[in-house]
């Protein structure tokens, strides 16, 4: 598989690593020297390479699931309160 | 910041990312939304307040799922968030994002409730989450010998696929959301919060009383198991061919 083309800096980490680290480093936040050492391992590594290609592809897909609407179950409810205390509220805040 | 952090899915995301964050960052639209929003919602504009339930509402129900028994308790958590959120208004610093602060509140509510009815709780919420587990199955790497930690079963590559037409696919859709509904409570709360409303990282945390190493564990461990649930519906796919 992809390992046997492999070069010395995809051992410095292994795929493992790699792909526990893959959504912080998607995210940038991991510390520059770890970036490098992934950064590197990708350059050399089809199968680290799919595999933060997909965990991109799940974020990005997850923000665009469609979901079901939901809508407050009494919703006239909220309504009611919302305009008795902002009433109250801006009363007060005229006295 | 991260521009420079991902050659790797640059190709990919560009499209994706261009449609749906411009130069402003995400979090400095939601700011600025906030505070229109807020001025509006202290002045008693109705329609500020329905914006807001609406923006927030179908989130809330499906976190507070995660905590409490059955769907008829979770509405009740979130109509009970809503009130205490209209009570709450007039006190409201602006000290965390309303959004921060609404799901905060639901939060509590959910918990309190979740304890009480413990008993109850569904399967996949009571299974504890120990941080230090491996979010990738670890019998796909080689456990020994010379390539001991890289891959013994790499990920096959979705050479064809993109968010549209997996999107597409009802029976990819259903697999993603069973894999999301499923996911134990404390990774379902970063999926939902970070990659479904687009928290920012920062605030996620600072809602979940949780640390950012915790955060990024947490979120790869959900993401792992909806991307497990999509490879398994490829494969299911391919085999159909
Ligand atoms: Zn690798």
């Amino acid at each position: 598989m992809a390992q046997e083309e492999g070069q010395p800096t995809i051992s410095e980490i292994t795929c493992q690593e790699v792909a526990q680290w893959a959504s912080a480093y998607l995210d940038g936040h991991v510390e520059d020297e770890r970036k490098r050492q992934i950064t590197a391992h990708l350059t050399g590594c089809a199968g680290c390479e799919t595999y933060v290609k997909q965990i991109a592809m799940v974020r990005d897909v997850v923000a665009l699931l469609p979901n079901t609407v939901e809508e407050p179950s009494d919703p006239h409810r909220l309504r009611q309160a919302f305009a008795r205390v902002r009433r109250c509220s801006i009363k007060e805040e005229l006295q | 910041m991260n521009a420079d952090a991902i050659p790797v899915t640059e190709s990919f995301s560009h499209r994706m990312v261009t449609s749906w964050k411009p130069e402003l960052t995400q979090s400095d639209v939601v700011a600025n939304e906030e505070i229109v929003l807020l001025a509006r919602l202290r002045q008693g504009e109705e329609g500020a307040f329905d914006e807001l339930v609406m923006r927030h509402h179908s989130a809330l129900i499906r976190m507070a799922m995660g905590h409490v028994a059955d769907r008829e308790v979770a509405e009740e958590v979130v109509q009970d968030t809503w009130l205490a959120v209209i009570e709450g208004l007039g006190r409201f610093e602006r000290r965390s994002s309303l959004r921060t602060w609404v799901f905060g509140i639901m939060i509590h509510k959910a918990k309190d409730r979740g304890v009480r009815e413990k008993r109850h709780l569904p399967f996949s919420s009571c299974v504890s989450v120990d941080d230090s587990d491996e979010a990738v199955d670890p019998s796909r790497f080689h456990q020994s010998g010379e390539w001991t930690g890289h891959w013994a079963l790499p990920p096959q590559p979705w050479d064809d696929q993109t968010p549209e037409k997996l999107l597409a696919s009802q029976q990819a859709v259903n697999a993603m959301n069973q894999a999301i509904e499923t996911l134990p409570r404390t990774l379902r709360d970063v999926l939902i919060l970070r990659d479904v409303e687009g928290v920012d990282a920062k605030e996620v945390c600072e809602n979940l009383k949780i640390t950012e190493t915790n955060l990024y564990v947490r979120l790869h461990r959900a993401r792992e198991r909806v991307r497990r649930a999509v490879e398994t519906y490829l494969e299911g796919q391919q085999s159909v061919v």
